[in-house]
């Protein structure tokens, strides 16, 4: 099939159309993979080469009806030096605010190279008109935003108008243009894997940098599952397209291990080239805290408690 | 960019005991045998001799059926409740003690130690579990009258799934009131030994379970065996049809389990990624040393390319080494005369005109290792289309309608398992009321419960183990 | 007679309880005496809750795993030998008559552990139907289910009254009456084991104030009256059961396949055969 691309990765409707045609997943299977996936051990010098790749992809996140600049200051400072006790220990990739504290972010991550990330259009639930949705990322990016994150529009989703999820998600990148753009497709609200993987690959072509899990704030955020499946629409993407787009999990991903588990996936199924910060991302806030325990531990062999490490 | 590399992460082999050397396990114990000779047994990972375990001669397969007519004399006249309550222990002890078989499995046998903890170990417990549970209510399992057990039963296993043949052999075999004379392969004898510790240490009554280990003179001499009422066999296709030539004058109970060159069909309408982890499933777990392996890659001509670019892909993450480092896929190969087996096959195969794609990976230099191959442009006729190779190769071929693909398919005089990948429902029935085989298994591969009847049609054998059904080949119709 | 009152509360949800009534009634036993729970309407709803949430979470267990757990019971009351040979002494029974009772109790419990996994392939089967269909019968366990247990001082012929129902995947609230000070006792070796919080549900009391309210609930799903009662009572069940279908089964069989025949219901799935 032919892929017209009018953008740097964006794909006509018609040749969308035809990408999510072949959507068959088989659940059973797919669970048994990830399952057998999940049984590989990583331990030493592997251990902590994970842990680092950790840090240094997790977006540090704070989304909530009460942060105020003195929150964002405080968690920029973590971002940035996130175990002042170690300097081996890389920065974050990215903070992840509100529209209303990007300039706080921005103004406290200037001297570094951690980046600002806002989420957009109507997060988390998007049930807006596209007219607010265009409002809301261009004040994200006039505040300085180096990163957005947007939501699929669950609505159309469901009552079958992939046309208009796909034209929204289209919209929102040329407001965009070369700010980065995840869309999140809300897993845990598409349950099911055929939806999931339809939602990853409309997303895709219609210009999405990355694709995201869940926006964290519903009870069923990201799984390994997802995150599985997602790797395969990415990996079939760039198969028909040679676009590369990128991966971010977020929501229920509290310790180390999970989140090794989560690299596992990425490492054998899309390769090492995905394992790096311009390609793949965890959303996390308690998550960053596990792995500084399991870095120190590692190096002193001894288990650790969190008020070593400084609140962000 | 930085590849991140795995570890290598080692299931310790502290945990394991093997003594020096091994008699053979009758009345209930550890004794010499009459025979002076011993074979060794190596781990095929690094060729490292293990034990010397007992060649056993006639006369050690006479002491053992002695010692089962004893046995029989007392577990016939105990309930089957009683025999319950012994299969139950079994199979708790199993349970407690899994890490240290699992480990010896490994050693003795060279399967990955995931494969061995993960799934070898589970079944074997779950076995003795579902067997002891039938053993207290025979009288429910068919609506038959006058089904008896057979009394002393010859046993022969292959080295495959070592403790797991086991399992499926003996714990039937006790729950249904017989005794039995266990032979185990030649190459993987020590699970069974350790297993025999068992069963001393349940007290289960001596003679109800003896063990002879040796070779195929061994087996020849327990087929012969005039006081024997039923063989149980589970092994090459050759041997079956020896066993079964050697007692045609003989009224004996026959139950064979043999050898298959099983067909995966993928349709153009199946899940593709799943059906690329059920193909590489159904070849490569084991190191392909499985009779109901899926060694015919039987694909819709249309998804030819796209199916085989993401299975040569698939391959290549699959990890081949030390059999006990938790992250190996593929283990070593049982042994150099199945070493050599597979190679001859495979350069025959490049012979005939098939493409071959094997993975990029590093062999270690000690031990017997196969890289997980893959044979496209290949032809039914080729000898790597009909041949059982027993290892980790598979061979390709295409249909373009699905009456092709059953005719492909049945192509064969094994019967063993077939495998369906398409999302269509009707299909998956359509095409297993016209697929030749004892397992279909449809958008899955290598599925096993001891509730499921498993066993084949034509040259692969006769007589089903595991579930209802399975009772069956251990219950004997009085005439 | 002891003066020391022993008292057990009601076994529901995976906790301990007393009834929200705060009332309770008193056995007389040999040596001792006990005070056990006079099980309310109220106590019923909240157990009906209870149950709900404990049948969806047996029913997860795949019927190997359910097998585990069962085995695992014979293991624990095997253990506490002793201590139910003493309180069945206590009950009346001579040594040796409570020490039969307690083997036979484990055999049972055997019994039904070894058929967790096995009884659907006993009761299920494919139809032969005419045309290119596929069609297969299996059954599924009712729901929540209310035993009334028969009054004998013994081990096994209360886990007879519990086990079926449990064994193909309901949930069950056994209610008790002479025998509660053995059921009570026993929902300790429950409460230990690994089956889900809410299956199975002890509770003790007079059945003749809640027959109403229990025949009533709509939501338990079945009735096995294990106990004798009268006619009249007979038939209060029955016309009450009518409103809501409720399944009724007075005396059923406690032994064999034809005591799982009451706790289960027949699905039948037809699929085309076709390319």
């Amino acid at each position: 099939m032919s892929s017209i691309k009018e953008s740097k990765n964006i794909l006509k409707w018609s040749d969308t159309v035809e990408l999510v045609d072949n959507l068959r997943v088989d659940e059973v299977g797919l669970k048994e993979r990830v399952a057998s996936l999940a049984t590989r051990s990583i331990k030493k010098d592997s251990k902590l080469q994970a842990l680092n790749y950790i840090i240094s992809m997790c977006d540090l996140t704070t989304l909530e009806g009460e942060d105020t600049e003195g929150k964002i200051g405080q968690m920029t400072a973590k971002a940035i030096r996130p175990d002042p006790s170690n300097d081996e220990v890389p920065s974050v990739a990215a903070v992840c605010v509100y529209p209303a504290l990007v300039s706080k972010a921005k103004e406290m991550t200037r001297n570094s190279n951690v980046k600002v990330a806002s989420v957009s259009s109507y997060f988390p639930s998007g049930q807006a008109p596209l007219e607010s949705k265009i409002l809301d990322t261009q004040f994200a990016i006039d505040q300085g935003a180096d990163e957005i994150d947007i939501v699929i529009n669950r609505k159309a989703f469901f009552e079958g108008d992939y046309r208009k999820m796909y034209d929204e998600i289209v919209a929102l990148k040329e407001v965009c243009k070369s700010v980065h753009l995840k869309t999140i497709l809300e897993v845990g609200e598409l349950r099911t894997y055929e939806n999931i993987k339809k939602a990853s690959l409309i997303s895709l072509a219609a210009g999405s940098d990355f694709i995201k899990t869940s926006t964290g704030k519903i009870s069923n955020g990201s799984s390994r599952e997802a995150c599985y499946l997602m790797a395969k629409a990415v990996w079939d993407y760039k198969t028909v397209t040679g676009f590369k787009a990128g991966i971010k999990v977020a929501g229920g991903i509290r310790d180390s291990k999970d989140a090794i588990r989560y690299l596992v996936i990425v490492n054998e199924e899309l390769g090492s080239e995905w394992l790096n910060p311009d390609y793949f991302r965890f959303g996390a806030s308690s998550l960053v805290d596990d792995v500084l325990k399991q870095i120190k531990k590692l190096k002193t062999n001894a288990y650790q408690s969190s008020y070593y490490f400084p609140r962000g | 960019m930085n590849k991140w590399e795995y570890a290598e992460s080692i299931e310790s082999s502290s945990i394991v005991n093997i003594d020096k050397k091994y008699g053979i396990f009758i009345d209930g114990n550890f004794q010499s045998a009459n025979s002076k000779k011993f074979i060794k047994t190596i781990s095929p990972s690094t060729e490292e001799v293990l034990s010397s375990v007992t060649l056993g001669n006639e006369i050690d397969i006479n002491s053992a059926v002695e010692s089962a007519k004893e046995g029989l004399k007392i577990w016939s006249k105990i309930s089957g409740t009683e025999r319950a309550k012994y299969l139950f222990k079994l199979a708790r002890l199993i349970q407690e003690r899994s890490r240290e078989f699992a480990v010896l499995e490994t050693l003795d046998g060279g399967k990955p130690i995931k494969e061995s903890r993960d799934f070898d170990l589970p079944q074997v417990a779950a076995n003795f579990f579902y067997f002891a549970g039938w053993a207290d209510k025979l009288d429910l399992s068919w609506n038959a009258k006058g089904l008896k057990p057979y009394g002393i039963i010859g046993q022969i296993i292959p080295w495959n799934f070592p403790l797991l043949m086991l399992s499926w052999k003996v714990a039937p075999a006790l729950a249904t009131g017989n005794v039995v004379i266990l032979k185990p392969a030649e190459s993987t004898p020590l699970t069974a030994i350790l297993f025999a510790e068992l069963c001393q240490e349940v007290g289960l009554p001596p003679g109800v379970f003896n063990l002879v280990t040796g070779d195929g003179t061994t087996g020849a001499a327990l087929v012969k065996h005039p006081d024997i009422s039923k063989i149980a066999f589970t092994g090459s296709t050759g041997v079956g049809k020896y066993i079964q030539k050697e007692t045609a004058d003989r009224d004996i109970g026959l139950t064979l389990e043999l050898g298959g060159k099983a067909a995966n069909i993928v349709f153009n309408d199946a899940a593709i990624d799943q059906a690329v982890e059920g193909v590489v499933n159904g070849i490569f777990f084991n190191q392909g040393h499985v009779c109901c392996a899926g060694s015919r890659l039987v694909l819709q001509e249309d998804i030819h390319d796209e199916f085989v670019t993401k299975l040569e892909k698939r391959m290549q993450s699959l990890r081949v080494g030390n059999p006990l480092d938790k992250n190996t896929d593929i283990g070593a190969i049982n042994s150099k005369e199945q070493l050599d087996k597979i190679t001859n096959l495979v350069n025959e195969g490049v012979k005939e005109g098939g493409s071959i794609f094997q993975t990029d990976c590093e062999l270690p230099q000690n031990g017997f290792w196969f890289k997980p191959t893959l044979f496209t442009n290949a032809q039914p006729s080729y000898r790597i289309s009909r041949e059982e190779i027993f290892g980790p190769v598979l061979t390709t071929l295409t249909f373009r309608t699905p009456e092709e693909a059953i005719e492909i398919s049945n192509n064969t005089e094994y019967g063993l398992s077939a495998g369906i990948w398409t999302e269509k429902g009707s299909k998956i029935l359509w095409a297993a009321d016209r697929l030749q085989a004892g397992v279909i298994w449809a958008n899955t591969f290598n599925k096993f419960d001891p509730s499921s009847p498993f066993g084949g049609y034509k040259e692969s054998g006769f007589g089903r183990e595991g579930g209802r059904h399975g009772l069956l080949s251990y219950l004997k119709v009085q005439s | 007679m002891n003066e020391i009152k022993k008292t057990y509360k009601n076994y529901v949800g995976g906790k301990y309880v007393r009834s929200e009534s705060g009332k309770t009634f008193r056995i007389d036993l040999k040596n001792d005496f006990y005070e056990v729970p006079l099980t309310s309407r109220k106590d019923i709803r909240d157990a009906v809750v209870a149950a709900k949430k404990g049948y969806s979470n047996w029913q997860k267990l795949s019927p190997y795993n359910k097998t585990q757990v069962l085995y695992r019971l014979s293991e624990m009351l095997e253990g506490n030998f002793e201590t139910y040979q003493q309180l069945l002494q206590d009950a009346g029974l001579t040594k040796a008559k409570a020490s039969e009772d307690i083997h036979k109790a484990v055999d049972t419990i055997i019994w039904y552990a070894g058929m967790a996994d096995k009884w659907e392939q006993m009761t299920g089967n494919l139809n032969p139907v005419a045309g290119d269909f596929f069609n297969i019968s299996h059954q599924e366990s009712l729901g929540v289910v209310f035993t009334l247990n028969s009054n004998n001082q013994s081990l096994n012929s209360l886990l007879l009254n519990m086990l079926p129902a449990l064994t193909v995947g309901c949930a069950v609230i056994s209610f008790n009456e002479e025998n509660s000070v053995i059921a009570l006792k026993l929902a300790e070796d429950i409460n230990n084991s690994d089956l889900p919080g809410g299956a199975l549900n002890i509770m003790s009391g007079k059945f003749e104030l809640l027959i109403e309210d229990v025949s009533n609930h709509v939501e338990i799903t079945a009735m096995a009256i294990y106990k004798e009662i009268n006619n009249h009572d007979k038939k209060i069940i029955k016309e009450n059961a009518s409103k809501s279908l409720k399944r009724i089964f007075i005396n059923p069989p406690t032994m064999g396949l034809e005591a799982l025949f009451p706790f289960i219901e027949t699905k039948t799935v037809w699929h085309p055969k076709g390319r």
